[in-house]
């Protein structure tokens, strides 16, 4: 039992800093603008069907893709932050709408494009076993949660030193008085758009190497992204890889010592106990006073 | 003279009425409500394809009916699957073919019925759907043929232990019940292991089987997407087993083709080897048409498509010949199909299921698909035991 137990949270931690990665574009937009992107998990997708659209086209590792699903995720989330600009009046409901049509637009635009069929990596090098002591993963799953960790150290470590991202905060915090402080919101805005953007292109990609994606794939990450998000406390970086890790580990956990058929009412399950508990989520009082 | 331009004005007249009942008498609007966007738009564009060449053959074969097709995507949602319906209905089909999900099938169907048309399909196997009594619905497949393939197949391997991994989506779920119970009653040791639609990693549950069940065999049953990451989860832990057997979307081309370090020795259910072999003229006929349509090879969902729709289109000629196609004759008329198909032989009980339909177990071998069950339709010897590592 323990090794199935040690297994699972293994299993549970690598999912979990995949969530994180798909989940800290939508809070960080979140966070700057109040607005929730719910076209995020369609950019995310968006970013995997370019890396089997290289995988496919060129024959190469679909790791390669990342600076084309770069420049193409980016672009669209400049143009996603362009039309959810126009929106004058109740910014923060009106978005919602737009950017769930956009969602839709995006997913039947994948299906014209790449159809229907489900989709994978062919790269056996990416799909190889891992083996740490007990511990068992695929090669890309281990290689996408160092990375991911290292892209949230970097964010973190841009918000907190970096000019624009202490631009980006200041806005988040006090959208007037950052104005008064000679911040242009609009510039900050689109560079946590594009910051999202940069976030969603390596979930993508990621995804694509260690697991299936199909078009309506990109609304259940969206979802899953937006319970992480409060889960974590709007707003809080730490709080989402912690919430991202702690959803992970609790579904891995439930398939394991319950049913698998259990794991999605589990993960809503402590969605809801966390925020009977702490209705600011996992970080969000702390993130507050800050 | 103005006689004469009477009688051509008349001469006129008659000519352009007869025509207008002709063109009437002989093509018929059928409808066809399939997912072409959504999580069954892969499968419901199978269908889709199956279904425009049945519509194909059969105007080609210079009968003096023809169909033509009125295609409305239900989105994969059951509402949208009604509303679907309800409209073609109201455009004036005769009858309609297609649908996917038995969760869609079920409310379609409902729609259908009330509106007296006949609800012909493959896409659902949920047994629910033929113990309403509607005198207008008919299946060609369902999930006892494919438990008797995949409880062949085990039993030709002499299972003794089995673990079922198996969605908690309807159909899948009741097919593993009944292999569960069957396998049962035979003396297998049987685990099984439900797992949600959105799980997208599969370790925990092979490491469960891995550890605990320490089954012969893992059987699979699900869609595409679960048995890629099942297979995938099992070439990492690589469980001590001597087969993983799924059924349906498995066994193809498709598989073959797109995951081929995943599928050597996995079984599926397969209607035809792959690279398909058609030895009838109407298989080889369907499969020219197919890859002139779509410039493809013909898949089982195509098959399937075809099937349904050519008996469909066959009973509207006949009802339409006895003139009861529009007083409620077509559900009599296709209940009197019976014949041999590109599935085997189809016949109709008073349900409207269709008792004959069996199923055929295939493997991957080297990048193909060879039938290994039953042994009389086998194209190939099992590679047993086998895994994909």
């Amino acid at each position: 039992m323990t090794e199935l137990i040690l297994q699972a949270i293994y299993s549970g931690l690598l999912q979990g800093g995949s969530y994180a990665l798909i989940a800290l574009g939508l809070a960080l937009v979140f966070g700057t603008m109040k607005v929730i992107n719910l076209a995020h998990g369609e950019l995310v997708l968006l970013a995997a069907y370019v890396a089997y659209a290289v995988e496919s086209g060129l024959n190469v590792n679909p790791v390669v893709a990342i600076p084309i699903a770069l420049l193409v995720v980016c672009t669209s989330a400049v143009l996603v932050y362009f039309l959810v600009d126009r929106i004058k009046e109740d910014r923060e409901l009106n978005s919602l709408i737009l950017t769930y049509g956009i969602g839709v637009m995006l997913t039947n635009a994948i299906l014209l494009i790449w159809k229907a069929d489900i989709r994978s990596t062919k790269s056996t090098w990416l799909q190889d076993a891992v083996v740490l002591g007990p511990f068992y993963s695929m090669r890309s799953e281990l290689g996408f949660f160092v990375a991911s960790i290292v892209l949230m150290a970097l964010l973190w470590w841009w918000l907190a030193r970096s000019w624009y991202g202490r631009a980006v905060r200041a806005v988040a915090s006090n959208r007037d008085a950052a104005k008064l402080m000679g911040i242009n919101p609009r510039t900050t805005e689109i560079v946590s758009f594009v910051v999202a953007g940069i976030l969603a292109s390596f979930a993508g990609v990621a995804l694509f190497s260690y697991g299936v994606i199909q078009p309506p794939l990109g609304h259940a990450l969206t979802v899953k992204a937006f319970i992480i998000t409060v889960l974590a406390g709007v707003g809080s970086i730490p709080g989402v890889l912690a919430g991202a890790l702690l959803l992970g580990v609790v579904e891995a956990l439930t398939v394991t010592l319950l049913s698998s058929a259990l794991q999605e009412i589990a993960g809503m399950g402590l969605f809801l106990l966390v925020l009977f508990v702490m209705p600011n989520g996992l970080f969000g009082t702390a993130a507050r006073r800050g | 003279m103005k006689n004469i331009r009477n009688a051509m004005a008349a001469v006129v007249a008659t000519a352009c009425a007869v025509g207008i009942n002709i063109a009437h008498a002989e093509e018929f609007l059928v409808g066809s409500e399939v997912p072409l966007t959504g999580t069954l738009a892969r499968v419901g564009t199978g269908m889709k394809e199956g279904i425009e060449v049945a519509a194909d053959v059969f105007n080609r074969r210079g009968g003096k009916h023809k169909v033509k097709l009125v295609t409305i995507d239900d989105e994969s949602s059951p509402a949208k699957a009604v509303a679907a319906v309800e409209k073609l209905a109201s455009q004036g089909v005769v009858a309609l073919s297609g649908g996917y999900g038995s969760n869609n099938i079920g409310p379609a169907s409902d729609a259908a019925n009330k509106a007296g048309l006949v609800y012909m399909t493959s896409g659902g196997v949920d047994d629910s759907l033929t113990q309403r009594g509607y005198k207008t619905f008919f299946r060609i497949n369902n999930t006892a043929g494919y438990s008797t393939a995949m409880i062949g197949l085990l039993g030709d391997m002499g299972a003794k232990s089995v673990s079922i991994v198996t969605s908690t989506k309807e159909a899948p779920a009741d097919l593993a019940k009944d292999v569960e119970k069957i396998l049962k009653a035979k003396g297998v040791k049987v685990v099984m292991h439900s797992f949600d639609p959105a799980i997208t990693d599969f370790k925990p549950v092979i490491n469960k089987i891995k550890l605990q069940d320490k089954s012969e065999i893992i059987a699979m049953v699900g869609y595409e997407n679960d048995y890629v990451g099942i297979i995938r989860a099992a070439k990492v832990l690589k469980p001590d087993v001597k087969a993983m057997v799924g059924v349906w979307s498995l066994a193809t081309a498709k598989m073959a083709s797109d995951f081929p370090d995943l599928m050597p020795n996995i079984y599926g259910t397969a209607l035809l080897p792959f690279p398909a072999e058609f030895k009838t003229p109407e298989g080889k006929e369907f499969a020219e048409t197919y890859k002139k349509l779509f410039n493809k090879e013909p898949d089982y969902l195509g098959q399937f498509g075809y099937v349904q729709s050519i008996l469909l289109f066959e009973a509207i000629a006949r009802a339409a010949d006895a003139g009861t196609l529009k007083s409620g004759g077509l559900a009599a008329e296709v209940r009197k199909s019976d014949r041999d198909t590109l599935i085997g032989r189809v016949k109709f009980d008073d349900k409207g299921d269709n008792p004959l339909f069996s199923h055929r177990m295939g493997q991957h071998q080297s990048g193909k698909v060879a039938v290994v069950w039953p042994r009389d339709s086998a194209t190939g010897k099992m590679n047993f035991p086998g895994v994909p590592w």
